[in-house]
């Protein structure tokens, strides 16, 4: 057997596997989306009408709102999760004592299927639930907490519990960085008088841009992903009257029909909003990641 | 006070120890919980039970048929791994290893995965799945997630492979050693550092997903833990004691697992968060 084709036999299983549950289904369904569906039968080509209806009445509500919603997402995963994630890096990486202790601490809820850490924290934020109780013990809050019902609310509590899920995560990754940046750096500038703050806005910030390029990108992905909390928490239209819809519950209600009170599925809408949202990530992640890699310095 | 001394003593810990409790608080609310009853958790969340009973264990257990669901999830996870290892590790092997033209090429095809949103994909992924008769199936489920973790293991194995001296397989081969000997008795055991990063964080995600059990299983037999326990929730949120029961229960192996492997799973999480 020549090299060649024992190459190819080695990486055929993972190939077969990778093609047939991954490529596949997603090249079908960017092709699709070109499509007209009659439930789950594939009807004529309409070129990019299922693109149209998607920015039109009453589609465009839904879409404008869900990608709002996201956005949003994005940005307060940004500053909650990432920026005190940093923070709380930036803390561990001056006190090496017990920082294993407090990164596993903080890692643990990530272990954790959003399934249980929304529904944890949907029993806990309940009215009569144990936030109220504490709330109302401290004297900060009285009476009824009804947050998740209220669309003012409720989107920013499930974007701080999710921050809350994975803050271990950039903790890690950027304590990680910071290791890697050499100490005399550090102590170089410490004696020439430079303080903890200034140290890290003109040290550490440029020297931790890959790991911020990661951990932002990450994020990215995530955040347009954003379905479990939603799902569990506030159930897959997105209660309280769609303020906490993202776009793949959406994307969910039209493809496996829970959108309207009598289940339909617009396949053809769904797959068009399912093409879109894998350019807007695919493109979306590599200029993020091609942008940070013009920022990035070499030490 | 100057800048160093913030940072040197005191307000550092404080802030430390203070996002302790906002991780911990929750989880042990959950913890009491489960050994109180409804009317307990009402009147004093955060105090211990006034008499410790596993009543709400045992009711969780029988109405939700988790031993069902653990088993399910199990077999789910334990195949996902497998497969994923042994697959992945075969791929990593001739092209991180091999002069290949299209060696890397193959790889960067595998490394795109790892970005793709394979969720997008669900609808076409469900008929596929109906046409090849594996709907309401634990095996299609672990073929599924095998498949979605693929290219994340073939990343790493290829990248803890790339860098062993050539030599190693060089005398294994003029001894007479067939490649898939080569590679899993003397290739695999070296990289047992990319193992385990593989194996733990595809357990993670396939135990905690419920995604893909949502769209591909009806059977209440065949239910995994984290969708049983979705249903679960929303049918019986008045008895409290009982939900907080049923969640405790399905947290307690992965638990158990961060608490014997926190280490390799903190490390782990830097590598794989780099590379994501």
């Amino acid at each position: 057997m020549s090299r060649h084709a024992l190459a190819l036999a080695f990486v055929l299983p993972a190939l077969a596997l990778y093609g047939l549950f991954v490529l596949y289904p997603l090249l079908t369904s960017l092709w699709g989306s070109l499509f007209q569906w009659r439930g789950l039968r594939q009807m004529g080509f309409i070129g990019l009408g299922n693109f149209v209806r998607l920015f039109e009445f009453p589609n465009s509500d839904r879409m404008f709102g869900a990608l709002g919603h996201n956005v949003l997402w994005f940005v307060g995963i940004m500053v909650l999760q990432n920026g005190i994630g940093l923070f709380f890096a930036y803390l561990l990486f001056w006190s090496r004592k017990g920082a294993a202790f407090f990164q596993s601490v903080f890692f643990f809820p990530a272990m954790l299927s959003p399934v249980i850490v929304g529904a944890l924290w949907r029993l806990l934020l309940a009215p009569n639930g144990a936030v109220e109780w504490g709330l109302n013990t401290l004297g900060l809050h009285e009476g009824r907490l009804t947050v998740l019902g209220d669309s003012q609310w409720a989107l920013w509590m499930l974007i701080a519990i999710d921050a809350w899920n994975w803050m271990g995560l950039p903790v890690l990754i950027f304590t990680a960085g910071l290791r890697q940046i050499s100490y005399e750096v550090f102590e170089a500038a410490r004696l020439d008088g430079a303080g903890y703050g200034r140290m890290l806005f003109t040290i550490a910030l440029p020297l931790l841009v890959p790991s911020i390029s990661s951990v932002t990108t990450l994020s990215f992905i995530n955040t347009f992903n954003q379905f479990d909390i939603v799902y569990v928490m506030q159930g897959v239209q997105g209660n309280p009257n769609y303020s906490t819809d993202t776009l793949v519950t959406w994307f969910y209600r039209l493809a496996f029909g829970a959108e309207g009170s009598v289940g339909i599925t617009d396949i053809g809408l769904a797959l068009a909003l399912g093409t879109l949202l894998f350019l807007l990530l695919s493109v979306g992640s590599v200029l993020m990641l091609r942008g940070f890699d013009r920022l990035s310095v070499r030490p | 006070m100057t800048m160093s001394r913030f940072f040197a003593t005191l307000p550092r810990w404080l802030v430390l120890l203070l996002w302790t409790a906002i991780v911990m608080l929750p989880l042990y609310v959950l913890v009491v919980s489960c050994l109180k009853t409804t009317q307990e958790i009402y009147a004093d969340p955060l105090g211990l039970p006034a008499r410790f009973t596993l009543d709400n264990f045992v009711s969780a257990w029988e109405r939700a048929n988790l031993g069902r669901n653990l088993v399910n999830s199990f077999i789910v996870t334990a195949g996902a791994v497998i497969i994923t290892l042994v697959v992945s590790a075969m791929a990593a092997y001739p092209l991180s290893r091999f002069q290949l033209g299209w060696g890397t090429s193959m790889l960067a095809l595998f490394l795109a995965g790892i970005m793709l949103p394979i969720r997008l994909a669900s609808v076409e992924l469900f008929t596929l799945m109906r046409a090849l008769g594996l709907l309401d199936s634990l095996f299609g489920l672990m073929l599924v997630y095998a498949s979605i973790r693929i290219p994340f293991a073939v990343f790493i194995f290829a990248n803890f492979m790339r860098v062993l001296p050539r030599e190693l397989e060089e005398a294994a081969r003029i001894d007479g050693a067939g490649e898939l000997r080569i590679l899993f008795s003397i290739i695999v055991p070296i990289v047992a550092p990319a193992v385990a990063i593989v194996a733990i964080f595809t357990t993670i995600a396939v135990w905690n997903d419920f995604f893909f059990p949502l769209i591909l299983i009806f059977d209440n037999d065949l239910k995994t833990v984290p969708l049983a326990i979705t249903n679960f929730v929303g049918q019986f949120r008045t008895d409290w004691g009982m939900v907080f029961a049923s969640l405790a229960i399905s947290l307690a192996p992965v638990t158990a697992m961060y608490l014997v492997l926190a280490r390799q799973i903190r490390e782990g999480a830097g590598i794989q968060g780099a590379v994501k």
